[in-house]
């Protein structure tokens, strides 16, 4: 017996021991995240840093699915089949509201962006005490240059979108109230000088990245938008090295193959080989998370896919006749695709439940190359192109004050050549912007920049009359629920007139 | 060996006295009920000490003993028996089991109690009602038993939702499950054969004890154990079927056709008609008739010093949906030893499990595409990559075929899993024991899908895709008590409780995709086009516990219990919380005063104490960097590096006050019982993952930790019970009623109002809302008052500015009449929480029939039916319900059919967008859970080999009234957070099934 208490002893004392209590278990330690205390300590990271403020471009709520739908069915550009979801459809007629998921992770989507800028920004003190041997100090201002061109970006998205916004210049997560949308603008402004001033040329940067002349086209174009046109025009005179894709290669501007060419400025970057796997994963509407290098702007509007929207026939019939770049911007029935052109389209290939439609578009789709979109293209958005730049010189000399309506007239015939087109414009202030108005409407066909055309120069309540358009309140988006119920500082009763 | 031995020893002693005194010889039998012997069982001559135990037949001798005496019969999980010897010399004594004993111990935290001596909240379910009906999960067996507990039951192996006394906290809100004294995370890997008896504890007195896991309550789990006596084979086995059999009504594909062309100016009568007009019933081809067959076997023994169980079980169930199932293949073995002082023990079980779950497409149910896709559609075409027909866009209609989502490919999900404890206690001194506890609760988890190519028009997929996630967790008690249990004077009866326990828990995952352009047959992962992605996560925990319980001659109860925990969730500051408890009881029915009454039972009880919360993610207090971005420069991948999580050090405990006072009657020896329960909840520093602002836009999901909110629950429960007996004829009835109501009671500054629920369907607004002075989550939205039958109510209401709404679409009360429907005119439109649960049970037995119907219900809940924006919202072309046919149709601007129900077509969007009253149903119901008939065999022909044998056979759900429209008011959460409960957007409804079994015991 006295042997069994022993053993008994033993067994209950090893229980103890293995046991004892450690309070230094509880001291654990993420093997999964790295740490922000540590992080800024070699290029590679600084590198990473501002690579993640590009990210956000991929998402749901803006290039990846939704920011073409809403921009070309606002414009009219585009307008819906009856298959188009109904979160799209209140976009062709005005009908959306501050629930609106689209608006809602747009919103999301550019203010993360900015917050990952400022992530960058705030750590620039940590990036600028690198040792020159790690980092130069050209490469460090290019890599705060693109932090600010980034914030620049998504804070222009947003202006344009919603007016009065709240300013965050660092991180923080309390949220602001809405400042003017001039002290936006300023600081829209700013960024971008800073951005020209530090990036590097196309020439010398790592594709895809923004470059000094992407800041000066933007720069230039904020400018626009704010009507101050001799300092617009100073900046985009800053934008060199380019010109128009030639004669008969207008398509170049809208293929895989071509990208980063010669009229290209800034382009918004997908390839699919890179990985996909996270496209529908709840993180892709707004926060960029994981592989989703595609879009599905070409399954989306494809006649030969999902045949979501279609051309409006006001677009259709802006283009004049021998236009060539209809045939680019467009397919129609007989419309040759597949390399070489070998496949032909026939009406049927125009069917909707709603009856056959005139066309679809070209821009973009993957139709050149291969029989189906796959869910997914590569086709980089091409968002600053040398003719956007031109065109705007255009409107520059036609609005500032002592401009030359025959230096507008030039940068226009300049588009128009290309397109295969003769010019003949009266050189009267108003006829010169008219021209200017149609150029930029057929040159830029589904290309999401109508609508903010419209809105700029004040026409679009006769533009869209009867679509629904309100004006006074169809201009601005409204401030979404998801802001306004966790934003203490923003109420739905500071939202936007008439939501 | 030993035990002869000590037999030996025992007879040679006892023939040694009988030398000395004249007296005679008995001899005997002891056997149990059944009529088998029972080995080990104690014979004693009263107030003596003279005594023998019965062999290995139930014989024993017994000398020494006179004509005087009287004999007492014991053995252990039997009432005693005492019989007078007079002239007799072979005496053989029946014992029978004593049941009321067992019911009477009530398993606690860290130890059992009498009944009597209970002073919290604890509602029991038996094995008897377990047994009772054919269930597939455990957790099962407490809906509409156990009051106050709310289970909702979804597709087959998956774990339901249970939550007692409603909701206290805004995140995971399952209670703790405790296993024999094991941790568990939930009870899928338990055979309900396999379980003793379930307690609920439900107040802080009770729970306390497992201070910081315990916040949402604890369901106990006894498992079946060895009992001393003869080995007991039993065999239970049942077959069945089981299906769905409501459906919605949909449009034919004559009335398709029609209202495509009226409503939607969809022509698509050709592509009808290139299918020859044939009529597709989506619903009856994603339904079957599922079978189910279970087969469980298990053996027990034991002895005066051993006891153990074995069983094994296999079930399968084929679900409602095709291609859905669950298998499961469990064994299980309990044993315990007794050496002298010291006791052994362990228990072990292990489980496989097959899960194939529902299938899903483009993140919607199989049941949104059946609603949704053009009945004109044939399933199948020979000339489509993968066989399948599919909608193309001249159909206009992208629902996806959901046959072919469910048949193509699979998705199996693999589970092994282990949970035991092995134990030692020794009996150091006079009632003090030591006891130390070793247990773990560990799975494996292998979830493989696979989708070959297909093309059927509009959904393509040019290559096959695998992905797999390999799971494992662990979870390590260990548990040190010292139990300290005496009584003085006749009276005092003290019991003193110390644990010191620490849990160790580990997770970890690797999970993988990939895609393969060359063929279909491979359904392994390939290095092409690869997704990797791991994470390992580990917690720990520390807890100081005692608890002492005092009573007077069980007339007058008291109890104290104090917990001290440290969680490896929270900041070194924040990481120690403090709990405890105090409880008091007074059984009145012990009094003298009472002592010829009729009550049985009479007891007051009064509780109050703490509990802590920190059910959350790990290291959610320090701050992360996001290492998950990319973006492509050219054709090199950029990957990119942000802020993550915004840290939050402050991160603490969530506490919980409960308080609650409780009633116990029994009359007239128990045969009517009634209980009655009031509770009081305050929670502070409620944990929960607020929205950030989404204009900070801080990644990681925008949402920040943190303790915000504070919030009350009040509610009461009665059970009441009655059983009785009239000849032949037996039968009992037990009904209880649960009920409890939250409200926020403060948010913390800057996180009022908060829309926090998940937006069932793309386009569709979020709306569940936390506010101060409102229910937890509860549905905000626009209330709705009808149709505008003309331009000038429109006008009237809204101005002559906006064109949007129009004649025909829903009128959206404008509650602060400022001409505009904006989010200012949302208000409460529902309530997903239920105010009562209830359920009903009776059972009866006449002769060898045995009969039981079980009811469950709740009253006053909410459903956001998301299914209606299929059936009802018209905004683009898919098939929709009948009840379109009753749609307002405009024409010249005023509604030509006034009586409509519905809005217009293609109406403003806000018809269909909005959060509104459009779709909030009232989700009661009572449910006729279960309807069993059972018979037992008699005949001599049967007890040669059998001891008992049962036939029966149920019926599930066979009967549920409730108005909701849907498939099923058992609403399953969407994603099993607390924040989405009540919202229907296509679930697996229950099925109604059909069992007949069989209960063998040799």
């Amino acid at each position: 017996m006295m042997r069994k208490i022993k053993y008994t002893i033993v067994v209950l004392s090893g229980i103890f021991l293995i046991n004892s209590c450690d309070t230094k278990d509880l001291e654990l330690t993420n093997p999964n995240e790295l740490s922000p205390e540590t992080f800024f300590s070699t290029p590679a990271q600084v590198e990473s840093s501002v690579n993640a403020t590009y990210a956000n471009l991929q998402t749901i709520g803006l290039y990846s699915r939704n920011y073409f739908f809403a921009m070309d069915l606002m414009g009219h550009d585009a307008l819906g089949n009856p298959q188009l979801e109904g979160n799209k459809q209140p976009f062709q007629n005005f009908s959306f509201n501050s629930g609106s998921d689209i608006i809602q992770f747009y919103w999301e989507s550019c203010f993360t962006g900015i917050s990952r800028a400022n992530f960058v920004l705030d750590n620039a003190e940590k990036i600028n005490s690198l040792p020159e041997s790690i980092l130069s100090t050209a490469r460090k201002n290019k890599y705060l240059g693109e932090a600010h061109f980034m914030r620049a970006y998504y804070y222009f998205l947003l202006v344009k979108r919603f007016g009065d916004l709240p300013i965050y210049s660092t991180g923080t997560i309390e949220g602001a109230a809405r400042s003017p949308k001039a002290e936006v603008y300023a600081l829209i402004e700013a960024d971008f000088t800073f951005a020209a001033q530090n990036l590097l040329s196309k020439n010398d940067e790592q594709t895809g990245r923004a470059t000094k002349e992407a800041a000066y086209a933007h720069l230039g174009k904020v400018l626009l938008y704010q009507e101050k046109y001799d300092q617009a025009l100073a900046a985009l005179n800053q934008v060199t090295g380019f010109s128009l894709e030639p004669a008969g290669s207008f398509y170049n501007n809208f293929m895989e193959e071509t990208e980063h060419g010669v009229e290209s400025i800034f382009e918004i970057e997908f390839n699919e080989d890179l990985g996909t796997g996270n496209m529908w994963d709840a993180s892709s509407n707004s926060q960029g998370t994981g592989f989703a290098e595609s879009t599905l702007r070409g399954q989306e509007y494809g006649n030969l896919s999902w045949y979501n929207v279609y051309p409006s026939d006001d677009l259709l019939d802006e283009f004049e006749a021998g236009d060539n770049r209809f045939d680019d911007t467009f397919y129609t029935p007989g419309s040759t695709y597949l390399p070489g052109g070998t496949a032909t389209m026939t009406a049927d290939n125009f069917a909707t439940a709603a009856g056959n439609r005139r066309a679809g578009f070209k821009k973009y789709q993957n139709y050149y190359r291969r029989l189906d979109e796959g869910m997914q293209s590569s086709i980089n958005f091409r968002v600053m192109r040398y003719a956007d730049v031109l065109l705007m010189k255009a409107e520059c000399e036609n609005k500032r004050a002592g401009g030359s309506q025959a230096a507008a007239i030039a940068y226009i015939t300049e588009v128009r050549t290309r397109a295969g087109l003769t010019t003949n414009i009266n050189p009267t202030p108003a006829d010169v912007f008219a021209a200017i108005v149609h150029e930029r409407k057929v040159e830029f066909a589904g290309e999401q920049i109508r609508f903010d055309d419209i809105i700029r120069w004040g026409i679009a309540g006769t533009e869209l009359a009867g679509t629904g358009f309100q004006v006074g309140k169809s201009e601005l988006w409204p401030i979404p629920d998801r802001e306004t119920s966790s934003n203490p500082n923003i109420t739905p009763a500071n939202n936007n007139p008439g939501y | 060996m030993l035990k002869l031995k000590f037999a030996l020893i025992a007879l040679l002693m006892i023939s040694a006295q009988s030398v000395l005194a004249q007296s005679k010889t008995i001899q005997g039998v002891v056997t149990d009920a059944t009529g088998s012997p029972l080995p080990g069982a104690s014979v004693m001559v009263e107030g003596t000490s003279n005594s023998t135990s019965t062999d290995i037949d139930g014989a024993y001798t017994l000398t020494g003993v006179n004509a005087t005496d009287k004999l007492v019969f014991s053995f252990i999980g039997t009432t005693s028996q005492t019989i007078a010897v007079g002239n007799q010399t072979t005496i053989n004594a029946v014992l029978a089991e004593s049941a009321k004993d067992l019911e009477n111990v009530v398993i606690v935290a860290y130890g059992s109690q009498k009944r009597t001596k209970v002073t919290g909240a604890i509602s029991t379910v038996g094995a008897k009602d377990i047994a009772a009906v054919p269930i597939t999960n455990a957790e099962s067996a407490l809906q509409g038993r156990a009051a106050g507990v709310n289970v909702v039951n979804g597709a087959p192996g998956s774990n339901p939702t249970v939550t007692i006394r409603g909701l206290a906290t805004m995140g995971n809100s399952a209670p703790l499950y405790v296993v024999d004294g094991v941790l568990v995370g939930n009870l899928s890997g338990l055979s309900p054969n396999d379980i003793e008896s379930m307690s609920v504890l439900k107040d802080a007195s009770t729970t306390a004890l497992y201070g910081s896991k315990a916040f949402n309550g604890v369901i106990m789990v006894t498992t079946k154990k060895g009992r001393s006596g003869k080995g007991q084979l039993t065999f239970n086995t049942y077959v069945g079927t089981q299906k769905v059999t409501n459906r919605y009504d949909v449009l034919n594909t004559q009335q398709y056709v029609q209202y495509a062309a009226q409503a939607h100016g969809s022509d698509v009568s050709g592509r009808a008609a290139e299918f020859g007009n044939i009529n597709t019933d989506w619903q009856d081809q994603i339904f079957q008739t599922g079978m189910m067959k279970d087969y469980n076997l298990s053996y027990s023994n034991g002895t005066e010093t051993s006891t153990s169980r074995y069983s094994a079980e296999y079930l399968k169930q084929e679900g409602a949906l095709i291609r859905t199932g669950f298998e499961r293949y469990s064994f299980r073995s309990a044993n315990t030893q007794d050496i002298g002082k010291l006791k052994l023990g362990s228990s072990m079980g292990l489980s496989f499990n097959k899960t194939n779950p529902e299938r899903a497409a483009g993140g919607r149910t199989l049941l949104e595409h059946a609603i949704k896709s053009a009945p004109y559609l044939p399933i199948y075409n020979e000339g489509n990559v993968s066989g399948y027909e599919g909608p193309r866009s001249a159909d206009s209609n992208d629902a996806e075929n959901p046959v072919r989502v469910a048949n193509l490919g699979y998705q199996n999900i693999n589970v092994l899993s282990v949970i035991g404890n092995i134990f030692a206690e020794f009996d150091i001194y006079k009632g003090l024991k030591i006891r130390s506890q070793v247990s773990l609760d560990y799975f494996t988890t292998k979830d493989h899908t696979f989708v070959p190519s297909y093309n059927t028009g509009t959904h393509v997929q040019g290559f096959s895709t695998t992905a797999e996630t390999n799971a494992q967790g662990q979870t390590i008690v260990y548990d040190n008590s010292l139990n300290y249990k005496t009584t003085f004077a006749d009276k005092h009866n003290v019991e003193v409780v110390g644990v010191i326990t620490k849990i160790d828990n580990k997770f970890q995952n690797v999970v993988a995709g990939s895609r393969y352009e060359i063929s279909d047959e491979i359904d392994q992962l390939r290095n092409n086009q690869v997704n990797l992605g791991s994470s390992n996560s580990v917690e720990s925990n520390i807890g100081y516990v005692a608890r002492i319980n005092y009573d007077y001659s069980e007339k007058y109860l008291f109890a104290v219990s104090g917990r001290r925990d440290a969680s490896s969730r929270f900041g070194a500051n924040f990481r120690w919380g403090n709990f405890y408890s105090v409880a008091a009881g007074w059984n009145i029915a012990k009094e003298s005063f009472m002592e010829n009454s009729a009550f049985s039972t009479l007891k007051l009880r009064a509780s109050t104490g703490t509990t802590g919360n920190d059910r959350i993610d790990n290291y959610q207090y320090s701050g992360t960097l996001a290492a998950n971005y990319n973006y492509p420069f050219g054709a090199v991948n950029g990957q990119g590096v942000s802020l993550g999580r915004a840290s939050n050090p402050n991160l603490k405990w969530e506490e919980k006050q409960d308080t609650n006072f409780g009633l116990d009657v029994g009359l007239f020896d128990e045969q009517f019982t009634a209980a009655f329960e009031v509770f009081n909840t305050k929670a502070t520093d409620i944990l929960f993952a607020v929205p950030l602002p989404a204009s900070v836009g801080s990644a990681g999901g925008g949402t920040q930790l943190q303790n915000i909110a504070d919030a009350k629950t009040n509610g009461f429960e009665i059970t009441l019970g009655y059983n009785d007996t009239k000849g032949d004829f037996t039968w009992s009835a037990t009904a209880n009623i649960g009920r409890s109501k939250n409200e926020v009671t403060d948010l913390a500054p800057g996180v009022k109002n908060q829309l926090v629920g998940p937006s069932p369907r793309a386009g569709l607004e979020n709306f569940t809302r936390l506010e101060v002075g409102q229910p937890m989550f509860y549905f905000f939205g626009y209330e709705t008052d009808g149709i505008y039958q003309n331009q000038a109510e429109v006008e009237a209401d809204l101005g002559t500015a906006q064109t949007t709404v129009q004649a025909g679409d829903i009128r959206f009360v404008d509650r602060n009449g400022d001409g505009i429907i904006s989010t200012l005119d949302k208000t409460n439109i529902g309530n997903p929480y239920p105010d009562f649960t209830y359920g009903l049970n009776l059972n009866a037995g006449y002769k060898n029939f045995d009969f039981n119907a079980f009811i469950s219900g709740v009253q006053g809940v909410d459903v956001y039916n998301a299914n209606k924006f299929d059936l009802e919202g018209m905004n683009r072309l898919f098939n929709v319900g009948t009840n379109v046919l009753d749609r307002a149709i405009v024409a010249n601007g005023v509604v030509t059919n006034p009586s409509a129900t519905l809005p217009r077509a293609l109406g403003a969007t806000g018809n269909w967008s909005y959060a509104s009253q459009r779709y909030i149903e009232d989700g009661s119901y009572a449910r006729l859970k279960n309807v069993t008939l059972g018979y037992t065999l008699s005949g001599d022909m049967f007890k040669k080999y059998f001891s008992s044998v049962r036939l029966y056979v149920s019926g599930q759900n066979l009967v549920t009234i409730t108005k909701y429209s849907g498939l099923d008011p058992e609403i399953a959460r969407t994603d099993g957070s607390a924040a989405s409960a009540g919202i229907d957007i296509g679930r697996y409804p229950q099925p109604k099934s059909v069992i007949f079994g069989l209960n063998v015991t040799f």
